[in-house]
């Protein structure tokens, strides 16, 4: 007989690292072709499937990359706030509140020249989500409320926050839940490849910015101290609070941004699904990239190709809409479970 | 199922080997425990005593080498097995239950408990436990209420519940005062009586003198030696520890003194659980002194040292440094104007462990003008300061970017003790500064804490080491319950007296006390 002999690991390797997270995938792969076969679809023909129509042809690639962007602003906007030890789920209400507030801009502001209405724009989004995420932060700061629940909620909130206008003062013409397509000068430009707009490059400047911040600034030290202990962080004469503040602030912009580059970049509109639970996926990219806003990037693209991959699966072999989802969810959990291996040295021995 | 011909013996381990990442931690180590044997594992920070008593207790596996208990080879499938079997290991971090009562938590897990728990039974049980090795505890109490000295008590009580044939404790008296600590081992004593054996792991001297029979000396992870008692002295056993003989005296010069550098004016502060902690405490301090602050643990000694740094807020009362009123200064602008701290809880609040070792060492200083580069910080020369100040006070370290937390205890605090020193402050506060540190590294902080003074700084110095109040203090300051039992030059008072005072009576009372006998 086999038992399974557990012993605590002194610490891993960053190699250790990166061997346990792609096996981690590598199983959830194997998972879902699992599940897909129990669907009555080949695994390995749903697999090509996957990869050719998110990287086999020129629309799909740009197709992919259309989803990579949102990704990445909302994988950030859960990174940053993870360097802290925050854990901010509130990303897609937060993406949902900055939408809405560029768009209020839209429909009761001057119509400006377009290099400024776009700067405006990306601000509004920005401060929007802020602004939504300062809820749970005043809430965690003041009353020590777990912000695990407090952003989870808002989502809720803000959705519908969103909704009262779409069903109320910015209903559309014909009576649908959205509103006027927007001007000229409040779209993003594209850059000449299928969908993809400006909001690319906007992302990758952020990419690298916030790489700096993190690494290379006061306040990225702080932000990080914070996250790795708090009682040092507060001996070493940091503001835990401030900072804890200033983390959510940044967080919930980088999602409100995430709204503005949806509705000014893809779909000329506010309406009710502008995301397809962006903010939650941006969740599983920030922790596969251990939160590193340049491997943000990768599993950003990673996860936008399942995405893609997975709309084909649906409309080219019938299988249910729920299999993207199923993806993620062994993704994620494959990941969680290996945590095990970080931490622990796993043995099989034979027993007596 | 392999039969060894040493049967008598307890425990054997045979030629245990054990590394971590390429570290040998355990080199081919021998240890033989015999029936009602009190074995003292001595050796200095990092010797791998730990190590080693957490395979015995399969916690780890080890490399080489075979374990057997009672004559049986042990293999262990998991942790808990350990103790299944009669051995169990009582941790330097308690593994308590703070909610439960002492008497939950003794019989928590414990493999005879039935779906209907018969708890007057078990009470009755327990009590023969008690009256037997003379313990004293309320069994209804609630766990996390009790003081640290109690609760090891109740660790122990559980191991003893437990049946255990083979009781380890780790460092068990690094938390405790002198009595206490007293108290611990004559327990220990009549535990062993009954045939059980007991392994004492410590670096203390005195307390290897007073319980063990046999003594193992441990050395970077090789067994140096293991001998009786009575063939021994402190002298040679210190000497198989460090590998040197170290007769460590500290000379005090005449320094000139600067007075009024810290005004402390009837200050009060509360403790964690919203107690009063620091009871309407005065007290100057000079700059070229140290001000040692003796007392039992847990009786505002942290609570005023947070205080003074900023990392705890003042009820009532002033503190004046330098003639300026910081009573409600933030921590960061004390650090600016010159206090430092060196905290009890170096592991937690010292450093941040899993952060590099120069991001911990540029905590106070990476804000100064001098590392920025335009709007950025300067890595390059933040990492060159850490690792001059490596070099300085000579840390020992793996690598400068790996976690803090990979640092031995001893190389944790000269890292501290270092980048504190480094900032060059006026008043600097230290806690428990040389708890849980090897000799080396004890010397080094002790004659770091010296230096300062020389130089005329202003230094407290918490601690419960009377070596360390009595060769470095020039006053000595009494606490209990939050207030002074005495202030007084070191050399005024004896240890008895002193202990009088730790334990409520003031100044003339004890030496009343102590004339009368």
């Amino acid at each position: 007989m086999y038992k399974i002999k557990l012993e605590q690991k002194e610490r891993v390797s960053k190699r250790e690292e990166l061997i346990i997270t792609l096996s981690a995938i590598g199983i959830a792969l194997v998972l879902s072709g699992i599940f897909i076969a129990l669907n009555g679809v080949n695994p390995f023909v749903a697999l090509w499937k996957v990869l050719t129509s998110a990287l086999g042809s020129s629309y799909g690639i740009s197709e992919t990359l259309v989803k990579t962007i949102p990704l990445i602003f909302t994988g950030l906007a859960v990174g940053i706030a993870l360097n802290s030890k925050l854990w901010n789920i509130g990303a897609e209400g937060q993406l949902f509140f900055g939408a809405t507030f560029a768009t209020a801009f839209i429909i009761y502001g001057p119509v400006l020249p377009k290099p400024l209405m776009l700067t405006v724009l990306v601000i509004l989004g920005a401060v929007g989500g802020a602004l939504w995420a300062a809820i749970p932060a005043l809430l965690k700061i003041k009353f020590k409320m777990n912000e695990v629940i407090s952003t989870l909620l808002l989502n809720y909130v803000a959705i519908n926050i969103a909704d009262y206008f779409l069903f109320g003062h910015w209903k559309g013409k014909d009576n649908f839940p959205y509103t006027p397509i927007f001007p000229e000068e409040a779209r993003f430009d594209r850059i000449g490849f299928g969908r993809v707009h400006i909001g690319l490059f906007l992302a990758l400047v952020l990419v690298v910015l916030l790489y700096i911040m993190l690494y290379h600034t006061k306040i990225g030290y702080k932000l990080r101290m914070t996250g790795s202990s708090l009682k040092a962080a507060k001996y070493a004469g940091i503001n835990i609070n401030k900072t804890m503040f200033m983390v959510f602030l940044m967080s919930g912009a980088l999602a409100g941004l995430a709204g503005v580059s949806q509705i000014c970049g893809i779909e000329y509109k506010l309406h009710q699904h502008i995301s397809t639970d962006y903010g939650y996926t941006g969740i599983i990219v920030a922790w596969l990239a251990r939160s590193n806003p340049f491997i943000i990037v990768i599993f950003a693209i990673f996860l936008s190709i399942l995405l893609k991959g997975a709309e084909s699966l649906q409309i080219a072999m019938r299988l249910p809409a729920a299999v993207g989802i199923v993806m993620q969810a062994l993704i994620l959990f494959a990941i969680l479970g290996s945590e095990l291996f970080k931490n622990y040295n796993v043995k099989l021995i034979r027993g007596k | 199922m392999s039969e060894i011909k040493n049967n008598s013996a307890l425990v054997l381990m045979k030629n245990i080997s054990k590394s971590f990442y390429g570290n040998k931690v355990n080199t081919n180590v021998e240890f033989t425990l015999e029936k009602g044997e009190i074995h003292a594992l001595l050796g200095e920070n990092g010797a791998g005593k730990t190590t080693l008593m957490n395979m015995l207790t399969g916690v780890y596996f080890p490399d080489e080498g075979d374990i057997y208990f009672k004559g049986k080879k042990l293999n262990f499938k998991f942790p808990g097995e350990a103790l299944r079997i009669g051995i169990g290991m009582v941790h330097q971090r308690f593994s308590l239950v703070g909610n439960l009562t002492v008497l939950e938590n003794l019989i928590l897990g414990h493999p005879d408990n039935k779906f209907v728990l018969n708890i007057p039974e078990k009470k009755k049980l327990i009590k023969t436990y008690m009256d037997q090795f003379n313990f004293q505890v309320d069994l209804d109490a609630i766990v996390g209420e009790l003081p640290i000295g109690v609760r090891q008590k109740v660790e122990i009580l559980k191991m003893l519940v437990r049946e255990v044939d083979v009781l380890i404790v780790d460092e068990p008296t690094t938390v405790l005062t002198k009595q206490e600590a007293d108290n611990l081992m004559e327990i220990l004593k009549s535990i062993a009586k009954t045939g059980k054996g007991i392994i004492f792991i410590t670096h203390k001297m005195s307390e290897v003198f007073n319980i063990a029979d046999k003594i193992t000396v441990l050395r970077k992870g090789l067994k140096i030696a293991t001998v009786d008692k009575n063939d021994t002295n402190p002298r040679k056993l210190a000497k198989m520890m460090v590998g040197k003989e170290s007769e460590i005296t500290f000379e005090r010069p005449k320094v000139d003194i600067k007075p009024g550098v810290v005004k402390i004016q009837k200050l009060f502060v509360n403790s964690d659980k919203g107690v009063l902690a620091v009871n309407n405490l005065s007290f100057d301090l000079a700059g070229g002194e140290i001000i040692g602050i003796a007392g039992v643990s847990g009786n505002g000694q942290v609570e005023l040292a947070d205080a003074l740094t900023g990392n705890r807020d003042v009820i009532r009362g002033k503190i004046i440094f330098k003639g300026e009123n910081i009573t409600n200064d933030t921590p960061v602008k004390r650090i600016d104007k010159g206090v430092s701290y060196v905290p009890g809880d170096r592991v937690n609040v010292g450093v941040a462990g899993n952060r590099s070792v120069w991001e911990n060492i540029i905590m106070k200083v990476y804000r100064l003008p001098i590392f920025k580069k335009g709007l950025l910080l300067n890595n390059k020369k933040l990492k060159e300061y850490a690792e001059k100040i490596i070099e300085k006070y000579n840390v020992f370290l793996p690598g400068i970017n790996l976690p803090a937390l990979l640092l031995s205890g001893g190389n944790l605090q000269k890292l501290i003790v270092g980048r504190e020193m480094e900032r060059d402050c006026d008043m600097y506060i230290f806690v428990y500064p040389t708890r849980g540190l090897d000799v080396g590294a004890t010397e080094f902080v002790r004659n770091a804490i010296l230096q300062l003074r020389n130089q005329g700084k202003a230094v407290i110095m918490v601690s419960g080491d009377f070596d360390e109040i009595f060769s470095l203090s020039d006053r000595i300051a009494v606490m209990y319950e939050g207030k002074f039992t005495g202030i007084f030059n070191n050399g005024d008072h004896s240890l008895e007296e002193i202990g009088l005072m730790m334990s409520g009576c003031t100044e003339e009372e004890a030496v009343k006390e102590m004339s009368n006998v």
